[in-house]
């Protein structure tokens, strides 16, 4: 009665004499009831049972958001504890060396300080919000450059970036490149080539937009 | 905005002894401190993808949006899986902590829910693994569950009747109903989580649907 795989009990092996049991009607359903079987198309009791063990599929899926919107919302201790955890792994990248004017001190700022100089830069549009930043190219001008020699390497800059259509999609683009090449003309000595921007994504504002200046 | 940080970096340097030698390095969290007030709104209006993209780059504040957005989803469906709100709190942690390592390599962001819960599932199965060595207890149960009479009158809506007949499937039943069902995963996929064969949770989900599905007959 245990033996794994078999279904048990009469009523389960074969469903409103269609020839097909429960778990044969489960196994059609989880297949998109593709290929069409008409034996089980063209059975009444069949299609009850696969309306009902549809339902109980969503059903037990809506049990589970059920469950998490009546729980008490996320535990702020516990959200800064992991927020602390993680934030012990810094996404650093590569070190990007300043050229330096005492030959014993080297400057860098890391690759992750630059996309997030980025990200500030492309955040600083009204109606944008900034997803990947990515720099491609040679960021330290090869070898070592400690020395205060900084080789005149280019980098390409992409992001993506969501937008709420305050604004032609255009304009809030080329304001983005703008006011990234400014930032990084500002605080970097990176010879940027091209900055591209994909808008990827739409989104609504749940709050006034902030006023820039 | 930002003051000029290569200023700001030549200023250290002018102040360290100038003959040690001295690495200055501006670290990743250095602009953080400068996100203004409104950004945080501007964030919680994020789709998952732009949240997702963000925190692979090492963004903590959309890291914690994504969290906080989702993660009582994921304790509800942990708390299902594993039936301990203990295990369940564990398990969604482990796989937050996990996730974040990971998120750099997460190719499609628009799905980072799944992802979340994939890892979940793991995280958790690993956990309902090592609390009970041998799935084999389940077997020694009894395999049908029936609610008295008095049971199902407690239940007042289809969600508590539901809610009622799988806390009362066995745990191996359950666990395999709750993977399939809300986690839409495959035999294959739940028999690798919870470490039986394909032919075992083919058969413990072919009993469990009985049950349900007698069970909830009346909630038509």
């Amino acid at each position: 009665m245990n033996s794994d795989g078999d279904t048990d009990g009469d009523t389960d092996s074969d469903i409103g004499g269609s020839g097909y049991s429960l778990e044969q009607l489960a196994d059609y359903l989880y297949r998109g009831r593709t290929p069409p079987i008409p034996e089980i198309d063209e059975n009444a009791e069949c299609q009850a049972m696969l309306d009902s063990l549809e339902r109980l599929g969503t059903l037990s899926s809506e049990l589970v958001s059920k469950d998490a919107l009546d729980a008490p919302g996320v535990d702020e201790t516990w959200l800064a504890t992991l927020l602390a955890t993680i934030g012990r792994e810094v996404r650093a990248g590569r070190d990007i060396p300043y050229a330096a004017t005492n030959p014993n001190t080297r400057l860098t700022i890391t690759e992750g300080a630059i996309r997030e100089l980025v990200r500030a830069a492309g955040d600083s549009v009204d109606g944008v919000l900034v997803g990947t930043c990515s720099i491609e190219g040679d960021l330290d001008g090869g070898g070592d450059a400690g020395e205060g020699d900084v080789a005149e390497s280019t980098i390409t800059v992409s992001l993506t970036i969501s937008v709420v259509l305050s604004a032609p999609v255009t304009t809030l683009a080329q304001a983005v490149r703008e006011r990234v090449h400014s930032e990084l003309l500002k605080h970097t000595e990176l010879h940027v080539s091209a900055i591209n921007v994909t808008v990827v994504d739409v989104h609504m504002l749940t709050t006034a937009i902030e006023d820039e200046s | 905005m930002a003051p000029d940080v290569s200023l700001v970096l030549r200023f250290v340097c002018y102040r360290l002894d100038a003959d040690s030698a001295a690495i200055v390095t501006v670290a990743t969290q250095f602009f953080s401190t400068l996100i203004p007030e409104g950004m945080m709104g501007a964030l919680e209006s994020a789709s998952d993808a732009i949240l997702a993209a963000r925190s692979a780059d090492g963004d903590t504040l959309a890291f914690a949006i994504l969290v906080r957005r989702h993660a009582p989803y994921l304790r509800a469906f942990a708390i299902r899986l594993t039936g301990s709100s203990a295990d369940a709190d564990d398990a969604v942690q482990e796989a937050l902590i996990s996730a974040w390592g990971a998120l750099p390599t997460l190719e499609d962001f628009s799905k980072v829910r799944a992802w979340l819960l994939s890892i979940l599932s793991r995280k958790a199965t690993d956990r309902i693994r090592q609390r009970k060595p041998s799935a084999e207890l389940d077997e020694e149960r009894a395999e049908d569950v029936e609610l008295g009479p008095e049971q199902r009158a407690i239940a007042t809506s289809r969600l508590d009747a539901l809610s009622a007949v799988l806390e009362r499937l066995p745990e191996g039943q359950k666990q395999c109903w709750v993977l399939k069902e809300v986690g839409g995963y495959s035999y294959e996929e739940i028999a690798t989580e919870l470490g039986m064969t394909p032919q075992t949770v083919r058969g413990k989900l072919a009993r469990a649907r009985a049950t349900v599905v007698r069970e909830m007959e009346e909630w038509r």
